[in-house]
C-alpha cells in the first residue's frame, strides 16, 4: 500500500522496545544482584537467587509446573481440535457468534469462575443441596487435588485452543476437500492428509496459547489447589510479595526462555500470528 | 433363461457407512455439548450462587432478588466495578484506534520490517501474564522518582493498553491484506488525501475485523487479574483485584455473583438479538 502510512508503525516499536523488551534487561540486572525492592540505591553484587533456585521446593514447583501444563495443553489440543472440527462441519458458519459463546464465559472474572468451580468440586455446595432436593445424591469432593487444578485449567484455557484451531480450518478451501474425495480418498484419509496438515498452524498456536499461561499461572492451584500444589506461578507471585525482587526475576527470567522458544516456533509457523486469537 | 443373482452394491465393495456416520454426528454434538456446559459450568454456579437468599454457599435456601440490588449499594463493589469498566473502556478505545492506525502501518511496510515489528507484537500476546506485569511494574517503578504518584489509573490504563493493542492489530491485519492494493492508488489517483481514503476507503473495508479485535480487547481487559494486580497502585482496585483481596479475607459478597450474572445475560442476549437481526436481514436480502 501507499507509503504515506510507513510511518504509522514507528512510535509502537518505541512502545514495544520500552515496555517489553527494556524491562527484561532490568530483570537480567536484578537478577544478579541484592537490592531493596527494585531501588538500586543499595545493591551489591550477589548470587544469591541462583543459590535459591536450586533448593528442593523450587526445583520441585517446576517439575511440577512442566507436569501440570504438558497435560492440560494435551487434553486442550484432543478436546479442542475435536470441538473446533465439529463447528467447522457443522452449518454453523457464523464466526463471530462461535466466537462470542467461546469468550462470553471470561466476561465473567477469572477469580469468580475458579472460585465457583472450586465450591462444585465441595462435597457440600448449591448444586448438590438443590439436585438432593429432587431426590439425586451425588456429590464429588475432589478440591485440593491434582484433578481438581487440571479439569479447572482445562476448562479455563478451553477456548484458546478452539479459536486458533478452527481459524486454520476455516481457512481451507472446500475446493481441496472436493479434490481430496475426488481422486479416491476415503474421509478418513482426506482428514489425516489434507485437512489436519493444513490445520497444524492453529493447532501449534493453541497449544502455545495454553502451555504458556497454565506454565505460569498462579491464581488456579492456588483456588484449586487449596495450597496443597505449588507451581512456579505461586513462586514468583511470593517472592515478589517478600519484596525478594531479585529471586522473582531470575525465575521470571527462566519463564521468559519457555516464551522465547514459543516466540521463535510462532514467527515460523505463522508470520503474522492470524491464527493466535 | 437362468436367473443370474442381481449384484448388490456391497458385491461391488460398497460399504455402508451412513448408520455409523450417522451416529458419529450425534455422538459428537453430544461431546460438543458436554464441553460448553463444562465452558459454562461456573457461570451456571455463579447464576445459582446469586439467586440465594443466604450468603452461605452451600446449601440453597430459597429465591431472591436483593443481591442484585446490592450491586448498587455495597460501596467498595460499586467503586471497582466502575474503575474497571473506565480502565477497559479508555483501554479498549484507546487500543481500537491505535491498533488499527497501527495495523496500517505495519501493513505498509517492507517484508522485512514487516516481520521485526510482528515478533515484538507478539510477545505481549504470549508472555505469562506474571511476567508481563512485574515488566510493567519494574519499568514504572524506574519512573517513579520522576513521579511520585504514578502508579493507580495511569499504569493500569498504560498496562491495559499495553496487553490489548496485539489482539487489535492481530485482528486487523488479515483484513488489511484482504483489500484491492489498486483501490487506494485510484483514489489518491483521484485527488482524495491519504488520511481522508484511510477513513472513507480503508476503515469500512476492515470494519469486521477491527470490531473483533476491539471484542477482544474488551474481553482480555475486563477479565485481566494479574497484571492489574502488579500495576496498580494503593487504593485503585478494579473488579478482580478487589475480588482476590475478598477470598482471600473470606468476604466475598454474594453481590458479586449478581453482577456477574447480569454481565453476561445482558451480553449473551445482546449477542443474539444482533444475530438474529443480521439473520433477518441477510434472509430479506436474499429475497430482493
Amino acid at each position: 500500500m501507499s507509503k504515506t502510512f510507513n510511518k504509522l508503525s514507528r512510535p509502537y516499536l518505541i512502545w514495544l522496545i520500552v515496555l517489553a523488551l527494556l524491562p527484561v534487561g532490568v530483570m537480567f540486572g536484578l537478577a544478579f544482584v541484592k537490592t531493596e525492592g527494585v531501588s538500586f540505591d543499595t545493591f551489591y553484587f550477589s548470587l544469591e537467587s541462583f543459590e535459591l533456585i536450586t533448593e528442593k521446593s523450587t526445583i520441585t514447583a517446576f517439575i511440577n509446573s512442566l507436569f501440570y501444563a504438558l497435560v492440560t495443553t494435551v487434553l486442550c489440543a484432543v478436546i479442542g481440535y475435536f470441538v473446533a472440527y465439529r463447528l467447522f462441519k457443522s452449518n454453523l458458519n457464523n464466526k463471530l457468534l462461535i466466537l462470542t459463546v467461546l469468550i462470553l464465559p471470561m466476561w465473567s472474572n477469572l477469580l469468580l469462575r475458579t472460585e465457583a468451580l472450586g465450591n462444585i468440586m465441595e462435597h457440600n455446595n448449591i448444586l448438590t443441596d438443590i439436585l438432593s432436593n429432587i431426590g439425586i445424591n451425588f456429590s464429588i469432593g475432589i478440591k485440593g487435588s491434582p484433578l481438581a487444578v487440571i479439569i479447572g485449567m482445562v476448562f479455563t484455557y478451553l477456548p484458546f485452543m478452539i479459536l486458533p484451531i478452527y481459524t486454520a480450518l476455516e481457512k481451507i478451501p472446500y475446493a481441496l476437500e472436493e479434490a481430496a474425495l475426488d481422486l479416491g480418498l476415503t474421509n478418513i484419509r482426506k482428514f489425516w492428509k489434507v485437512i489436519f496438515p493444513l490445520s497444524l498452524k492453529g493447532l501449534t498456536s493453541g497449544s502455545i496459547m495454553v502451555f504458556l499461561p497454565t506454565l505460569s499461572g498462579f491464581a488456579i492451584p492456588q483456588i484449586l489447589g487449596k495450597g496443597n500444589i505449588v507451581l512456579i506461578g505461586n513462586i514468583i507471585e511470593e517472592s515478589f510479595r517478600n519484596m525478594n525482587y531479585n529471586f522473582g526475576s531470575l525465575i521470571a527470567i527462566i519463564i521468559l526462555v519457555f516464551i522465547l522458544g514459543s516466540l521463535l516456533i510462532i514467527n515460523k509457523m505463522d508470520k503474522e500470528g492470524e491464527t493466535l486469537i | 433363461m437362468t436367473n443370474y443373482p442381481k449384484a448388490k452394491l456391497e458385491d461391488y465393495g460398497y460399504k455402508d457407512y451412513s448408520l455409523l456416520n450417522k451416529i458419529y454426528k450425534i455422538v459428537s454434538w453430544i461431546i460438543v455439548g458436554i464441553v460448553v456446559i463444562m465452558l459454562y459450568l461456573s457461570i451456571i454456579m455463579i447464576a445459582l450462587q446469586s439467586f440465594n437468599t443466604s450468603s452461605d454457599i452451600t446449601s440453597f435456601e430459597s429465591f431472591t432478588l436483593k443481591w442484585y440490588t446490592e450491586i448498587f449499594s455495597h460501596r467498595q463493589l460499586r467503586t471497582s466495578i466502575i474503575n474497571t469498566f473506565v480502565v477497559s473502556i479508555v483501554a479498549t478505545t484507546l487500543a481500537t484506534i491505535l491498533g488499527t492506525l497501527i495495523a496500517v502501518g505495519i501493513h505498509s511496510l517492507e517484508p522485512k520490517k514487516r516481520n521485526r515489528i510482528m515478533l515484538l507484537n507478539n510477545i505481549p500476546l504470549l508472555n505469562a501474564d506474571i511476567v508481563t506485569g512485574i515488566s510493567l511494574m519494574l519499568i514504572f517503578s524506574l519512573l517513579l522518582p520522576l513521579f511520585p504518584y504514578l502508579f493507580g489509573p495511569t499504569t493500569l490504563i498504560i498496562a491495559h493498553l499495553f496487553f490489548t493493542l496485539p489482539y487489535v492489530i492481530i485482528s486487523v491485519l488479515p483484513k488489511l491484506k484482504e483489500i484491492d492494493p489498486f483501490i487506494m492508488e485510484a483514489a489518491l489517483d483521484l485527488g482524495v488525501k491519504p488520511f481522508k481514503a484511510l477513513r472513507k476507503i480503508i476503515i469500512p473495508a476492515i470494519e469486521a475485523g477491527i470490531f473483533s479485535g476491539m471484542l477482544l480487547a474488551f474481553t482480555m481487559s475486563l477479565d485481566d487479574f494479574v497484571i492489574s494486580y502488579y500495576t496498580t497502585g494503593n487504593g485503585f482496585d478494579n473488579l478482580s483485584i478487589w475480588v482476590y483481596g475478598s477470598i482471600g479475607r473470606r468476604s466475598l459478597t454474594p453481590a458479586v455473583y449478581a453482577y456477574s450474572t447480569l454481565l453476561t445475560i445482558v451480553t449473551l442476549g445482546l449477542v443474539l438479538t444482533k444475530n438474529f437481526i443480521s439473520k433477518k436481514r441477510g434472509l430479506k436480502h436474499e429475497a430482493k
